[in-house]
């Protein structure tokens, strides 16, 4: 493998799985999120009822 | 002067129960020898080259039993809830630390004053007159792995797969003390003296006295029911 | 969403776009711009991720101390959350470096990996924190895992320079002298381009840590919002 290779598979990998770890953590972030909505409209709805 | 007071009555206890059942010490002192025994099969050594591996393989041994007698360390304690009786006494936290940390080293201890004439023996070396300078350097080793040990015992007593989780933890920060160690008793069975690895012996001292110190500092976070 | 929500996404969306533009320009002025060294090569271009990694990562280990002693003091969920946000960056910009060390190393000493001090070293790291991970996932109680964790914070971040000074004695003072020197700086004489590059890449790899690290933070305290409305409820 040239020296370019090198430094291509290096930048690859590299911002590969920060990529990937981005995705994970945003994937992870919006599922916690939507069920946080979800607790709080029910939470909401508790509270209209109760009223 | 009430912290060695209480960490007196603490060990002593422990002492007592150990004298008793003598589980700890005899599992600890077999394993050991157990030890240099598979050693002697792996590795086929030219009478030279022991002298080589002399240290990492007594370190090796020791760092096994010793997590051995880690993962012991709180079972008194576990049984009868009297961790819990224990934390509800005015007792300072450091001196359960301070007496765990003992507990453990004079265990260790005693299992290392048999297990180093054990191996000259086994591998047949002859500097038995270098014995005082190698128990000197075992034992400062023998303290830093007891302080960081217990705070690590401590750390993963609550955990899911501690025996495994331990190991785990505390080998990679014991890596100093290993370090030390080995290159202080290369250096002895080299040169019959420390000489060029006295710096090494500094780090041993100063790893020995910050981890005792933090052990003391830190254990009351750690050890709360 | 609650009242402060809005604002703080808004920042940090300006961070991750700040990131971006600092990392594009980075990547160019580092591949293209900056030349190549008289000695490694092309190969010298890694450099431009490798230091930047290794230093976030020290970073965040120095923000998981923080973390972990604030905990202790104020026992305050946030700084619980830090530091284990900041731990899981830790370890991910580890892995990063010592990949990337170790594809340097195979077109400049021939191997994909040795025992030298800086490669050592950021593997004890890396153990050190996996296992700081660890620990966490393994305590079902929520306190008591913060506070194990916080202890382990503390230990690992103040042994890290005791682990440093041993490995580089062991590597250096029983190494023979090579004529590959792998402990040398990586390079003679810096050109002051190769420097600019190094700087903007080390300013996005800073942005986009923060960016990740805010996303993570805000993550944390989702979670442990998401239990106590749980809770609240009874189940």
């Amino acid at each position: 493998m040239g020296p370019w290779g090198f430094v291509a598979l290096a930048y690859g990998i590299v911002w590969g799985v920060i990529l990937l770890y981005l995705i994970s953590l945003k994937r992870r972030y919006n599922s916690a999120q939507a069920e946080l909505d979800v607790l709080s409209s029910v939470e909401a709805t508790d509270r209209d009822v109760k009223k | 002067m009430t912290l060695l007071k209480e960490t007196y009555l603490l060990l002593w206890k422990d002492l007592l129960l150990e004298l008793r059942r003598r589980e700890s010490l005899l599992t600890m002192f077999f394993f050991g020898t157990l030890l240099l025994f598979v050693f002697h099969f792996s590795f086929d050594l030219a009478p030279d080259k022991i002298v080589e591996m002399a240290p990492a393989l007594l370190w090796l041994a020791f760092l096994f039993t010793g997590t051995l007698g880690l993962a012991q360390l709180f079972n008194a304690e576990r049984e009868n809830h009297c961790l819990d009786a224990l934390l509800l006494s005015p007792l300072d936290r450091g001196a359960l630390f301070l007496a765990k940390t003992g507990f453990n080293l004079i265990l260790m201890l005693l299992v290392e004053i048999v297990v180093i004439p054990l191996f000259w023996i086994l591998f047949n070396l002859h500097s038995w007159n270098l014995l005082p300078q190698i128990f000197l350097v075992s034992l400062l080793g023998t303290v830093g792995f007891c302080g960081l040990g217990t705070m690590m015992a401590a750390v993963t007593l609550r955990a899911r797969a501690r025996e495994l989780l331990l190991p785990l933890v505390l080998f990679p920060l014991m890596i100093p003390v290993i370090l030390a160690t080995i290159r202080c008793m290369e250096n002895i069975l080299r040169m019959g003296e420390l000489g060029e690895a006295l710096p090494w012996l500094r780090l041993l001292l100063g790893f020995d006295v910050i981890f005792l110190t933090l052990g003391v500092l830190l254990f009351d976070h750690v050890i709360e029911s | 969403m609650k009242k402060g929500a809005q604002p703080i996404k808004k920042r940090r969306g300006i961070l991750g776009a700040l990131a971006l533009i600092a990392i594009a320009v980075g990547l160019y002025w580092g591949l293209a711009i900056a030349p190549p060294d008289a000695y490694q090569g092309q190969v010298q271009r890694i450099m431009y991720l490798h230091l930047p990694s290794i230093l976030t990562a020290y970073l965040s280990y120095f923000l998981v101390f923080i973390g972990s002693g604030m905990y202790l003091w104020k026992r305050e969920k946030r700084d619980d959350i830090l530091a284990h946000s900041a731990a899981e960056l830790g370890v991910l910009f580890t892995a990063l470096t010592i990949i990337e060390g170790s594809i340097w190393g195979r077109p400049t000493w021939g191997v994909w990996w040795t025992w030298d001090a800086r490669l050592t070293l950021t593997a004890i790291l890396l153990l050190i924190y996996i296992g700081y991970l660890m620990l966490r996932s393994l305590i079902e109680d929520e306190n008591r895992a913060a506070s194990a964790a916080a202890v382990l914070g503390i230990i690992g971040f103040l042994d890290i320079p005791l682990i440093h000074m041993s490995v580089y004695w062991w590597r250096t003072l029983h190494q023979p002298p090579s004529i590959l020197q792998p402990n040398k700086a990586p390079w003679e004489n810096v050109h002051p381009s190769m420097l600019i590059a190094l700087t903007i890449s080390f300013v996005g790899f800073l942005l986009l840590y923060f960016y990740l690290l805010s996303l993570r933070y805000r993550f944390g305290e989702m979670r442990g919002e998401i239990k106590a409305q749980r809770l609240a409820r009874g189940g």
